[in-house]
């Protein structure tokens, strides 16, 4: 016997109750852990791009837009090319594999500029040649090649939605990126898209890499003032910026989260509270027995905060299990067309078992603190 | 050791029932010498729990002093008086309260929680105080397992695990049935006679003060002068 023991057995006395309580925060917990790891995922599709000096130009209407052609000379020529290089086309295809969830980003690109623009990818000088030398060929991240069981040669189709066009490609080579994250793309040739496309040249996307940082603010000045009285204006960004527009429209997404992840707790707070406030009732005699014995009120206390940090621990390590198992092994996602990963971080779970440990103690420190200052005697006498 | 295992000096205790104070004891004086068995008799709400809640210090006088063992429980904190309860009180209730989710080993273990014995020691204790009580073959039973008589005597068990300097007994056979209560005064005696231990028990029952060395009568808050002691 000791008091972790005394702990257990009184968590266990009302077993339906504490069974019930239980379940109750870890489904709580399930889905607070949920949304946090949606977030955080949200937020690792950012921080892959974090780092690159890399600068996007986009239509200055929005991404629907596609940019003029004749862009490019201007951003091939001399004004820009003492601030930036690497010229690349990236078009967004969308698009379908065999079926809408199979989410994976397809892009057309400039094979030739591709390589040097995306730096932090690994790929075989024989692989990279085989790409350049064969128009209707792709290359894919090795991560989602094992996700569908593609090798070498393997022809892929793609149906079209955003473009009236479907592209089949071979498979010539295989990347490495520096997460699984990177790796879920399809690149194929701009020029066999535009091929396809009949030749309308659509360029959703010019890329470029600034020399310095301090070529950033110069590149965006000279980009968006050469466009700015044309018929298509540009926007110019940096590689983060660019990735922050589709997260400012899941900004709102974020708040919301967060106050319902507050929400939440309090739940379970109060759901803790209660099954703690009646338990505490029914103790009273058994808290002035204690006490006679000679235990102080910072016992009472431990043992009340301790029961109640015990049990929603156990809600927490529950539902982190059911999680970690569904998501982290069996790699389950709620929606593979937003989160082909839907990985529970270990920060989530640090902060949810942190959460379950202040509710427990939340919940708990109204009734223990009125247990261990209530007098003996009228304990004993059940005076409540 | 003192001579005098219990010393009450004009204590009073005063209740206040919504602002009306109620005087339940006035002016008492009680001397237990040490290795005494004493009856606190008297009739229902005359304060005999109340002056054993206070010589147990889970309660304090509002006059007085009270002094257990040489030490005044007067100056004591909440802290110190919880020591104080843990080294000298073993008490024994009306109603047992034992822990009903812990056994009877478990049970009579808990005191023993709050030293610093090892615990092999504990079990060795634990294990003494059950075979003084004659349960030692039922150390893993719950409480609802059983009997009344049985758990008092677990509970006793648990008021003389620590070697306390002084038992104190609530009406401890005033739930039991004649044989129960027979097997329950007989372990006192015994603990007293045997063990030299000095108990002060709270009875309704003239057959159980019977049992004490000596028997003192509350009547209204006042100690009365004591009957003839009997045993
Ligand atoms: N906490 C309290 N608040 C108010 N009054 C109290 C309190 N505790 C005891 N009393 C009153 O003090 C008086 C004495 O109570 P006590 O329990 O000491 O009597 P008793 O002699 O033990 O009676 P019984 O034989 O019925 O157990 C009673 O009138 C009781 O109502
Ligand atoms: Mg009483």
């Amino acid at each position: 016997m000791n008091f972790l023991r005394l702990l257990l057995r009184n968590a266990l006395r009302g077993r339906l109750r504490t069974f019930l309580t239980v379940c109750g925060s870890a489904f709580l917990m399930f889905v607070l852990v949920f949304m946090l790891t949606a977030l955080s995922e949200m937020d690792a599709w950012q921080g892959t791009a974090a780092t690159h000096l890399r600068i996007a130009v986009q239509h200055g209407t929005g991404l629907a837009n596609s940019l003029p052609i004749t862009l490019e000379p201007f951003l091939r020529g001399e004004t820009i090319a003492p601030h930036g290089y690497c010229i690349c086309k990236l078009n967004w295809f969308g698009g379908i594999y065999l079926d809408p969830h199979n989410f994976f980003a397809r892009f057309a690109t400039d094979h030739l500029a591709w390589r040097e623009l995306f730096d932090e990818f690994a790929i075989s000088q024989a692989h990279y040649d085989a790409w350049c030398a064969q128009k209707d060929s792709c290359v894919v991240g090795a991560a989602l090649a094992a996700k569908y069981h593609w090798s070498i040669g393997q022809r892929v189709t793609v149906l079209g939605d955003i473009y009236p066009i479907d592209v089949t490609t071979e498979i010539v080579g295989i990347f490495n990126g520096p997460t699984p994250r990177d790796e879920e793309v399809l690149y194929f040739r701009w020029d066999y898209f535009d091929e396809l496309l009949g030749g309308r040249k659509l360029v959703g996307t010019y890329w470029l890499k600034a020399r310095t940082p301090e070529d950033i603010p110069k590149l965006k000045e000279l980009i968006d003032a050469h466009t700015r009285n044309s018929p298509d204006p540009t926007e110019t960004m940096t590689e983060n910026e660019f990735g922050q527009q589709f997260m400012e429209m899941m900004g709102n997404v974020k708040g919301l989260v967060m106050n319902l992840g507050g929400v939440l707790l309090v739940i379970m707070v109060l759901m803790t509270a209660n099954t703690v406030a009646m338990s505490a009732r029914e103790r009273v005699v058994e808290v002035a027995v204690l006490r006679t014995l000679g235990f102080r009120r910072i016992h009472v206390l431990g043992l009340f905060l301790g029961e109640a940090v015990l049990v929603s621990l156990a809600g927490a390590v529950l539902s982190l299990g059911i999680s970690y198992v569904l998501f982290n092994v069996l790699r389950l996602s709620p929606a593979p067309e937003y989160f082909p990963y839907f990985l529970v971080e270990r920060s989530t779970m640090v902060l949810a078992l942190a959460a379950s440990v202040g509710c427990g103690l939340a919940s708990a420190a109204i009734p223990a603190l009125r247990s261990a200052r209530r007098p003996i005697v009228d304990g004993l006498r059940q005076i409540i | 050791m003192s001579e005098l295992a219990v010393r009450v000096s004009q204590v009073a205790k005063t209740y206040y029932r919504d602002q009306t104070p109620v005087p339940v004891l006035e002016h008492i004086d009680l001397t237990v010498p040490t290795g005494e068995f004493l009856a606190l008799m008297g009739p229902s709400g005359s304060g005999k729990s109340t002056l054993l809640n206070l010589i147990a210090g889970i309660d304090r006088p509002t006059a007085g002093t009270i002094e257990v063992a040489g030490q005044s429980l007067a100056g004591l904190s909440e802290r110190a008086l919880a020591a104080f309860r843990s080294r000298h009180i073993g008490f024994i209730f009306q109603l047992y309260n034992l822990i009903p989710v812990l056994s009877a080993s478990e049970n009579v273990e808990l005191p023993l929680l709050l030293t610093h014995l090892s615990r092999a020691e504990r079990a060795q204790h634990v294990r003494a105080a059950l075979d003084i009580v004659g349960l030692a073959d039922r150390s893993d039973h719950l409480p609802r397992q059983l009997s009344g008589g049985q758990e008092q005597r677990v509970a006793i068990a648990r008021a003389i695990v620590t070697d306390p300097t002084l038992l104190l007994a609530d009406e401890p056979t005033g739930d039991l049935d004649k044989k129960n209560e027979e097997e329950v005064l007989v372990l006192l005696q015994r603990l007293n006679r045997e063990f030299k231990k000095t108990i002060v028990m709270v009875t309704h029952d003239p057959k159980a003060a019977a049992c004490a060395g000596r028997t003192v009568q509350l009547e209204k808050g006042a100690l009365a002068v004591a009957p003839v002691a009997a045993g």
